[in-house]
């Protein structure tokens, strides 16, 4: 009994320190072969288009980083949830990738109104978390250490275009047509900055959709009836789609303002020839632009999942959520740690990527992108009309 | 004014899909007091079997588009006899979920196929080609599936009302045993409206689908709306649906124009509750009395 009571003495403290020195040793979701990393994005439901695009994008090019031995001798595994575009869902998988699948990191997250519900409970779980599809709402959001965003500002993209249309296309009535969340409200909030910033331009009226409304003839005669010479677009690409063919149906031409979300050469297909002279804007180099690295990359991400063929624009989105994580891998070394990672995530300077540019992090700046540029739709393809414009960062 | 009767054109267009999906809603309703959650679904994947038809197989529009009614119709029919009547010993409301879960399937299997990217359906009448009365805009397209919707339903009341198998329909909906007592062989007649349900979600989806857009989800919004139409103008009542797609379409898109986009759903189905509240039967639906 003398005997027994020592050894399990110490049997129970090597039980209780091995949990705690395995801890130590290996981060959450890295093993000394693979690093697990986790998206939720809509696969089903009205919004699938983005999140099959967008998340294929991600999984076929850590897959072509994994052709390449990936990293440090570590692979690359995605774990994909299907969230439809609903909060909850989004909520619920983002807990299910922390808690139950254990990943390194959460990268994307479709939907500004998800990356709302489900952003206190990742921040709190201290899970990195690598550009969720919105920007606004973190000014003034603390606790962000382990948040790192590529995502351009729907608040700055509404003010250049609303002021480049009042400089250049003279603009003197605009309207928009948004989706009533939070996505599409960002982009009108933006607009309405940007008219109060432009000489000459009046804000003449706006007309909501849900996001799963299949008719939008009413909201054509309603910006019809605004008097608008310009209607912005802060919608999907169904929704943009409709809407355009219903005012053209109507007799009404504006010019049409398009927010980046819509910049996916499939609009000419559904929208036809009344997508043609649409002015947008770009945050990476857009296919077929003269950037030989970004077409060499989507090919790339076709050879391994042609699928991507019918999403281009979204495909390579996709690898600008994820690439400045796989290079922060790179420069974290082997004995890799997530806060190496911050650390290397923040040492980023101007960096370009195969589709990202100009990404800058450091440790009071996590807001990794401030630049967009006007593009304009012509003859099925995007063409560059302005150099990069840049706005303030806010976080 | 001008903006009023544009209001309304919209929204009869609309109403018109909607008492299409909730014609087919209503059909099996009445015989079987199953409702059809994959209704929509099915009417979805009959665009898609026409698209790729149309468009993979470059067949003529009309062919393509009536093998894929065919199919819809043949899918119905397999539906009753290898799901629904395995569980005929189910409640009505295990039948239901069924219905639901083939729902899911069916959205699933679309995604599978066909992807989640959104398509244009090729369609023979223009969508930019439009039509000037006064001010008042009717796009070629518009026009055509209204007047489709239309015939549709026209043939749909005259087969239910004014032939044989449609007096057998109602006799088996009304009575189950003393319609099998007469000798109506009500196996076939269930499987036939199962069919003829599904053959008129394939027209709702594939009329649908030049309008909206080629997606899985595309029968989300005309379902749900197709369903309150059903209700709205009495579940049994095959006019009342097409009384109700009408109404609904165009109070939402009246008050969508005039009040407020953000409430348009809200307001439509406040309507609906109203209307309840007042005719618990819906509009043109028949009082129902039990004899005790």
């Amino acid at each position: 009994m003398r005997r027994v009571r020592p050894l399990g003495m110490v049997l129970l403290l090597v039980g209780l320190l091995i949990p705690a020195m395995l801890g130590e040793a290996q981060e959450r979701g890295i093993t000394p072969t693979e690093i697990v990393i986790g998206s939720t994005v809509p696969l089903s439901g009205p919004v699938s288009y983005w999140g099959s695009g967008v998340g294929g994008g991600i999984d076929a090019y850590l897959k072509w980083i994994n052709e390449q031995g990936g990293v440090h001798g570590r692979r690359f595994r995605v774990v994909l949830r299907d969230d439809s575009y609903f909060p909850p869902r989004a909520v619920l998988n983002a807990r299910e990738l922390v808690e139950r699948e254990g990943v390194f990191a959460i990268v994307g997250m479709i939907g500004t109104a998800n990356t709302f519900a489900a952003r206190d409970y990742i921040i709190e779980s201290k899970a990195l978390w690598i550009t969720p599809t919105s920007n606004d709402i973190w000014a003034g959001f603390r606790n962000r250490k382990y948040l790192f965003v590529t995502w351009p500002s729907y608040l700055h993209e509404g003010r250049i275009l609303t002021q480049y249309a009042a400089e250049k296309l003279s603009t003197k009535k605009i309207a928009v047509f948004y989706q009533n969340d939070e996505y599409g409200l960002g982009l009108l909030r933006g607009v309405k900055y940007g008219v109060g910033t432009a000489k000459g331009v009046k804000f003449v009226g706006q007309a909501s959709y849900e996001v799963t409304d299949a008719d939008v003839s009413a909201q054509a005669v309603k910006l019809r009836a605004s008097g608008a010479d310009t209607v912005f677009l802060a919608a999907t690409p169904t929704a943009g789609a409709l809407i355009v063919r219903e005012m053209a149906k109507l007799g009404f031409r504006p010019t049409l303002l398009a927010t980046f979300t819509l910049g996916d050469p499939i609009m000419f297909r559904l929208a036809g020839e009344a997508w043609n002279d649409v002015y947008s804007t770009a945050y990476f180099p857009l296919p077929g632009t003269g950037d030989a690295k970004v077409d060499q990359m989507l090919a790339t991400l076709i050879r391994i999942n042609p699928a991507l063929r019918g999403s281009p624009y979204n495909a390579l989105a996709g690898v600008t959520f994820i690439e400045p994580l796989v290079e922060a891998f790179r420069r974290a070394g082997r004995d890799v740690t997530k806060e190496k990672v911050v650390a290397a995530l923040e040492t980023l300077r101007n960096w370009d990527g195969e589709v990202s540019r100009s990404v800058t992090f450091g440790p009071e700046r996590h807001q990794g992108l401030n630049r967009l540029r006007v593009v304009k739709a012509s003859n099925g393809q995007y063409v560059n009309i302005t150099d990069w414009i840049t706005y303030p960062t806010q976080y | 004014m001008v903006d009023l009767v544009q209001y309304a054109v919209g929204g009869l267009a609309a109403g018109t899909l909607y008492g299409l999906v909730a014609l087919g809603i209503v059909l099996l309703y009445r015989s079987s007091r199953v409702l059809n959650f994959a209704h929509g679904d099915l009417g979805a994947l009959a665009a898609f079997v026409a698209f790729t038809f149309l468009v993979r197989l470059e067949w003529p529009f009309l062919p393509a588009v009536a093998s894929s009614l065919v199919a819809a119709a043949a899918l119905g029919v397999a539906f009753y006899f290898f799901v629904l009547r395995p569980a005929r010993e189910a409640t009505l409301l295990g039948r239901i979920v069924v219905t639901l879960g083939l729902a899911l399937a069916v959205n699933g299997a679309i995604t599978l196929v066909w992807g989640a990217d959104t398509k244009v359906f090729p369609f023979p009448l223009s969508d930019v080609r439009v039509y000037r009365i006064g001010s008042v805009v009717v796009s070629q397209m518009s026009l055509g599936l209204t007047a489709v919707g239309l015939l549709l339903m026209a043939l749909l009341y005259l087969l239910v009302q004014r032939t044989k198998i449609g007096l057998a329909m109602r006799a088996v909906s009304q009575d189950l045993v003393a319609a099998q007592a007469l000798g109506i062989p009500s196996r076939r007649i269930f499987a036939l409206t199962w069919g003829l349900a599904g053959a008129l979600g394939a027209a709702a989806g594939i009329l649908t689908a030049p309008v909206t857009l080629l997606t899985p989800f595309m029968m989300l919004d005309p379902f749900i709306k197709g369903f309150a139409a059903a209700v709205l103008g009495g579940m049994d009542s095959m006019p009342g649906a097409v009384v109700g797609g009408w109404v609904l379409g165009l109070a939402e898109s009246l008050f969508a124009g005039f009040v407020s986009f953000k409430f348009k759903t809200t307001f439509a189905f406040l309507i609906i509750i109203l209307t309840l509240m007042l005719r618990p039967e819906g509009l043109l639906g028949r009082e129902y009395h039990r004899r005790v």
